[in-house]
């Protein structure tokens, strides 16, 4: 996930900004597309665009930033990515690994007009959320998966990670990495244990609290604060919830709504408490502040994953299904689990993780044994969080969802 | 032949209303249609004349309105405050070192204005180069913070649009004939008065253009608002709202609402100024 200790601030300040908005020239071209569709003009340009591209060479995956192994000290070879370049030599599959995905909507609307036009994207597997994957399966924007290519997946899935809401059946989707969206807090700073999402809100804290600009994950924690299901939730309880968070927000109790941006801020102490990832807070502990506690707050927290999918008439689909499979061999998830810390799909995980910060100590390394340590337990989730914690609201239409979504620009902007 | 001559004026005008028409009058049509349109990005958009709208987005979004022009407003005056002594002295005391002290004022924008404001991000960092150094020691209090207030928004504009109100301020300043300074003397004009009747006024179409150069940008911009503003709720601007609807919400039809308001307002607020201390003065 992070390496902060590598990089300086101002690199990963950069980084941040461009990954907020990158402009390639392909997304940028894409986006032209979008809008001249959504206006009735320019309908040519990315069918243009299309006809003049190379022959393949490369299975495209678009990822989130800072969500897989990296190694920025080695030659990439082919890629930055160890993991992924045993898969690239094992299979002789040449990956282009692209950390393209901030938003869901922002990403979805890139690759819609082409899904809606029967076209192919440029992309073979792409990772959404949970969400997102219902949205584009019932639009018939997925390729089914074929499981007799997935037996790693048949032998190696646990329980928690498979026939959810979204997808009942893993018709078209695989656990990628998950997590639970909780609390992270300096208690040094804040003076006392915080327990639920109602300390957020607390004044003593006013204006050095973080929240999230992902409407999913700050509607869930105020529904659930409300004692309102979020999952079943109406647009008049959703409107309860704005309520809340509107006045939060103008009395200025939020410092800032954030992406990734929290997290700096939060190690730095400049945010007393912030709604938080897991995963994330498990690498500030042990990389940037050992003080920062994660908590999943006691009425209600959102839990989440992000999968691998095939967009529709993906080119290479055969190799898609390889490089899913792939994933759910215990070797490479491990790797992965250890460097990013979220919740793994893969059975066992956290064991292995342990006897490898057992083999550390054995052999006398006992700081990357205490780091395998802390990371073993985190990377499964306990029976109380799958407890504690719900699924994203479901929206009856795409009208619900819109409004709930216009509910919360409000609560970013202050606005009214 | 008098028919041709009566054209003439016309067809030199053509390349002008062709831009006009291509890069205005176009966007802003087909801004205004989507607008109207309701639906969905997955379902499709159809037009629906929805004025509704209008009404929808203002009430919802007023008070972002005013947050933007009183922003901007704001910067506008600092920008003035500052550039007007910047000009002067570069235009009327700068000798030799003209060309080089311009230059100066414009270096900065051989670096992005993204880098450039990010920058000012960790220089004003809670516990960055200043404040870090003034908590420590002990002037101010540790958590004062600059960063994600109103006051470091309009900070960041200021400084970034400072050289626009520079630039036009040199160049009306420069080709102010200082004889006419110095007549004001010989009448019996002290400094400040010669500067109040006769150097000021006819400065005052860098003035008028300097402060359209900056407050219709500033208006509209997000940049700042996000970075600088580190994505606080209450110094989001309009732009803000339009770059998340657009991109985040999918709701189109409300995005291109709200920047057809701001361009339609903005046009306003011009017209109304520049008829305040006439459009001539652009131009003279």
């Amino acid at each position: 996930m992070r390496d902060s200790e590598e990089r300086t601030q101002i690199e990963l300040a950069i980084d941040r900004i461009l990954r907020q908005d990158p402009m390639s020239r392909r997304s940028f071209m894409r986006r032209t597309g979008r809008g001249g569709l959504a206006l009735g003009a320019m309908l040519t340009l990315p069918s243009l665009l299309a006809a003049c591209a190379p022959a393949k060479t490369k299975l495209e995956w678009a990822n989130w930033p800072l969500y897989i192994d990296i190694d920025d000290k080695a030659k990439p070879d082919p890629t930055p990515y160890p993991s992924l370049n045993a898969f690239i030599k094992q299979t002789g599959i040449d990956v282009h690994y692209v950390e393209a995905i901030n938003d869901n909507e922002e990403f979805y609307g890139t690759i819609q007009p082409d899904l809606a036009a029967g076209n192919p994207t440029d992309w073979d597997v792409i990772s959404p959320t949970s969400w997102m994957v219902k949205r584009m399966a019932d639009l018939g924007y997925l390729e089914e998966l074929d499981h007799s290519k997935l037996p790693n997946w048949t032998a190696n899935c646990a329980d928690y990670a498979k026939g959810l809401w979204f997808d009942k059946e893993n018709k078209y989707s695989v656990w990628w990495q998950g997590g639970i969206t909780g609390i992270g807090y300096d208690p040094n700073l804040t003076g006392r244990e915080l327990t639920k999402f109602d300390d957020l809100l607390d004044e003593k804290f006013k204006g050095r609290v973080g929240g999230f600009s992902d409407m999913r994950d700050m509607m869930t924690l105020t529904l659930a604060s409300l004692g309102i299901d979020p999952t079943t939730a109406t647009v008049a309880q959703a409107q309860k919830a704005k309520d809340k968070l509107l006045t939060a927000a103008k009395a200025g109790q939020f410092r800032g709504f954030y992406g990734n941006e929290y997290y700096d801020q939060l190690a730095a102490g400049d945010l007393v408490a912030s709604v938080a990832w897991s995963g994330d807070i498990t690498q500030m502990q042990l990389n940037d502040n050992d003080k920062v506690k994660f908590i999943v707050p006691a009425d209600g927290a959102p839990r989440w994953n992000d999968n691998l999918v095939i967009p529709k008439k993906a080119a290479w689909i055969d190799q898609a299904h390889k490089l899913l499979n792939y994933w759910y061999d215990p070797v490479p998830a491990t790797t992965l689990s250890e460097y990013i810390g979220y919740f793994t799909p893969v059975k066992g995980i956290s064991e292995r993780i342990k006897a490898d910060a057992d083999n550390y100590r054995s052999s006398g390394d006992t700081a990357d044994a205490d780091y395998y340590d802390v990371v073993a337990p985190s990377v499964a989730p306990t029976a109380d969080q799958l407890a504690g914690t719900f699924d994203y609201p479901q929206f009856e239409n795409a009208a619900d969802e819109k409004a709930w979504n216009d509910m919360f620009l409000e609560v970013t902007t202050a606005a009214g | 032949m008098p028919v041709r001559r009566r054209l003439t004026p016309y067809l030199l005008l053509l390349p002008g209303a062709a831009w006009l028409l291509v890069f205005f009058a176009v966007p802003m049509a087909l801004m205004l249609v989507m607008s109207l349109q309701q639906g969905s990005l997955t379902e499709g958009y159809h037009l629906t004349w929805n004025w509704g709208i209008y009404p929808e987005v203002a009430s919802k979004y007023g008070n972002l309105f005013v947050r933007s022009i009183s922003f901007a407003l704001i910067t506008t005056l600092l920008t003035a405050a500052i550039g007007y002594p910047v000009a002067y002295t570069i235009a009327f005391h700068g000798g030799r070192l003209k060309n080089a002290l311009l230059l100066v004022v414009i270096m900065p924008f051989f670096v992005s204005f993204v880098i450039r404001t990010l920058n000012w991000k960790m220089v004003l960092a809670d516990n960055g180069l200043v404040f870090g150094t003034l908590k420590d020691l002990g002037w101010i209090d540790p958590a004062f913070r600059f960063l994600a207030t109103p006051g470091a928004v309009v900070f960041g504009l200021t400084y970034n649009f400072l050289p626009f109100m520079v630039l036009p301020l040199y160049v009306a300043l420069e080709k102010i004939d200082q004889r006419l300074v110095e007549a004001a003397a010989d009448l019996y004009a002290n400094r400040a008065r010669a500067f109040l009747r006769v150097t000021f006024p006819l400065s005052l179409p860098g003035v008028v253009a300097g402060s359209l150069l900056t407050f219709i940008p500033a208006v509209g911009d997000f940049i700042n608002a996000d970075i600088i503003g580190a994505r606080s709720p209450d110094v989001a601007m309009v732009g803000n709202v339009i770059q998340r609807l657009f991109l985040n919400v999918n709701d189109f039809p409300s995005a291109a609402a709200l920047g057809f308001l701001l361009v339609a307002g903005t046009m306003l607020l011009v017209g109304v100024y520049t008829s305040l201390v006439g459009s001539e003065r652009l131009t003279s």
